[in-house]
């Protein structure tokens, strides 16, 4: 009757503990869905179902993967502050150091893809600071260059990106942009001489019809002093002459800011569309 | 023995029952998820879960919750469609009506046509007052005493109400016509009309400047500078005209946008003088 009675006592654990298993695995079942959902790119759904399981589900053992991949679903959706307040979710339901810093690195990312980039550059720098990242200091330097690219820092960035790999392709990239940008300061300084800011800019037409106004107001200006009419001379040079000395000078600084950010644009679609490297 | 099996087989029903039957996708269960994310102000989804239930629960209150998550969401046509499917006895019939009102206003600032209906309570009534008689300055044909208008209104709203019915009795525009024949009589006072000092007195300085030395220099035959400050003089006097009709339309423009956005700030600060719902307590 002992053998029996154990056996039936076994009997019972096993069916018991059967049960939580299969409790278990409805949830677990629901985190699959979840998760194939979003590798499935239908981001709108895999957070309806994650945020589904979260209601739910009492426990931990999912929060921080569900939590990630919602702020991942609302990434992709662009949908910048809903990410970032479940990423914080995740850090907050993080159990390892890993955790932490995978939730960390997401908020960085969006706040480099939303030009917040004073923030994400604070955040990197507490990550810095923190002991127990030392070990990723490559990842973190990785992403300030990032940031920097977003805050249209790209000498920077390369310098960044060079302290990861010698002849880093993101450090040549940045490197190549940095030297093709126009400086507008010197844009500016050029101008002095009327036109020459538009020739350094590839704006031939302009810097020509800008010589011409400038000979032509200079011209009356001096001719009215030459004769005289020095009321004539400061009409004339101030009204007009000094009007387009000066709308010179600002329409050349124009034409750099223009072509740079040209520049810069077909960079950040360079690194969109064909880098394959990690991006935020 | 037969106690002893008995309990074996009975002990882990319940606890299969349970693992077993929890379904994420019960009415129940969708129900308590659809009103959590409403809660959390998650509306698109919520009104999803709502869609799902409402195949298997026939429910006013997530009715008018889809109806009010919609209208959150800034979908009013989509909102007003809800209410054309909600029952007249429901109790949030009269609720959904009035919603219904703030939508209709929110597609289009018009007037509220719409009459009263016999559920109203007695503030629902007031809302409903409030509401078409605040719309009625959207209506272009606008001729109300003012102390119909402002009866209605509690006594800490009647100033800013007040306030938006002085805009609309006499709008202060000012004159197209006007500002561009006083530019064309003195050069700049067409801008100081409609109140841009600064652009009025520089306008008449320059063109003053330029009638001048066109004059003088005309006079000492220097006929080149001449015609030079004549051209210029010209352009900035025709230039002034044009500029002062542009600016008193603009200005009258502003006046309507200023009013129109003011409106609808007080209209949403007193959120359309609908009660706040509250189905998160």
């Amino acid at each position: 009757m002992t053998s029996v009675s154990k056996i039936l006592y076994i009997v019972l654990m096993v069916l018991i503990a059967t049960a939580n298993l299969s409790a278990q695995d409805v949830f677990a079942e629901q985190f699959n869905y979840a998760k194939r959902l979003y590798e499935e790119e239908k981001y709108f759904d895999a957070v309806t179902e994650f945020k589904r399981l979260l209601f739910f589900y009492e426990g931990d053992n999912y929060s921080f993967e569900s939590n990630l991949l919602i702020g991942l679903s609302y990434k992709e959706a662009a949908k910048f502050s809903e990410a970032i307040q479940h990423f914080t979710l995740a850090e907050l339901n993080s159990s390892t150091e890993y955790e932490v810093f995978e939730s960390r690195i997401e908020i960085i990312k969006v706040n480099i893809l939303r030009r917040t980039t004073q923030r994400a550059f604070a955040l990197l720098d507490s990550l810095e600071n923190d002991v127990r990242f030392r070990k990723n200091s490559e990842e973190i330097n990785y992403w300030r260059g990032w940031a920097y690219i977003f805050s249209d820092d790209w000498k920077k960035a390369a310098s960044y990106f060079s302290k990861l790999e010698n002849c880093h392709q993101l450090s040549q990239i940045c490197d190549s942009l940095d030297n093709d940008l126009y400086n507008p300061q010197l844009v500016k300084f050029l101008s002095i001489v009327p036109g020459a800011g538009q020739f350094y800019t590839g704006e031939y037409v302009s810097g020509l019809i800008s010589i011409g106004w400038n000979v032509l107001w200079g011209y009356l200006t001096i001719n009215a002093f030459m004769e005289d009419r020095v009321f004539d001379g400061l009409m004339v040079g101030t009204l007009l002459w000094w009007r387009f000395y000066s709308g010179n000078i600002q329409n050349a600084e124009k034409f750099a800011i223009e072509k740079n950010l040209k520049m810069t644009n077909l960079a950040l679609r360079y690194l969109q569309n064909d880098y394959s490297g990690k991006k935020p | 023995m037969r106690t002893i099996l008995t309990i074996i087989f009975l002990i882990p029903l319940p606890v299969f029952s349970q693992s077993l039957a929890f379904d994420f996708h019960s009415p129940e269960n969708i129900k308590k998820f659809a009103d959590y994310l409403f809660c959390e102000g998650d509306y698109l989804r919520a009104i999803e879960q709502y869609d799902f239930l409402n195949q298997n629960l026939d429910n006013d209150t997530t009715e008018f919750k889809v109806m009010l998550g919609y209208s959150e969401l800034g979908l009013f046509q989509k909102s007003n469609e809800i209410f054309k499917g909600v029952n007249h006895k429901s109790i949030f019939y009269p609720d959904a009506y009035l919603l219904s009102l703030k939508n209709k206003l929110l597609i289009e600032p018009q007037m509220i046509k719409d009459t009263s209906i016999s559920s109203l309570d007695s503030f629902q009534l007031k809302s409903f007052c409030r509401l078409t008689t605040i719309s009625m300055l959207y209506d272009d044909e606008f001729n109300i005493p003012e102390e119909k208008f402002i009866s209605p209104f509690d006594e800490d709203e009647r100033n800013s109400v007040l306030a938006f019915y002085d805009y609309k009795v006499e709008p202060k525009y000012k004159s197209p016509a006007l500002a561009g024949v006083l530019s064309a009589i003195i050069p700049g006072s067409g801008k100081m009309y409609v109140s841009e000092w600064g652009d009025g007195i520089t306008a008449l300085v320059v063109t003053s400047l330029f009638a001048f030395l066109a004059y003088d220099n005309f006079n000492a035959d220097h006929n080149t500078r001449a015609w030079i400050f004549t051209g210029l003089g010209a352009f900035f006097y025709a230039g002034n005209i044009y500029g002062s009709v542009a600016s008193a339309q603009i200005f009258n423009a502003r006046i309507d946008f200023e009013f129109n956005d003011g409106l609808k700030f007080f209209l949403k600060q007193r959120n359309y003088f609908l009660p706040e719902y509250d189905f998160c307590k």
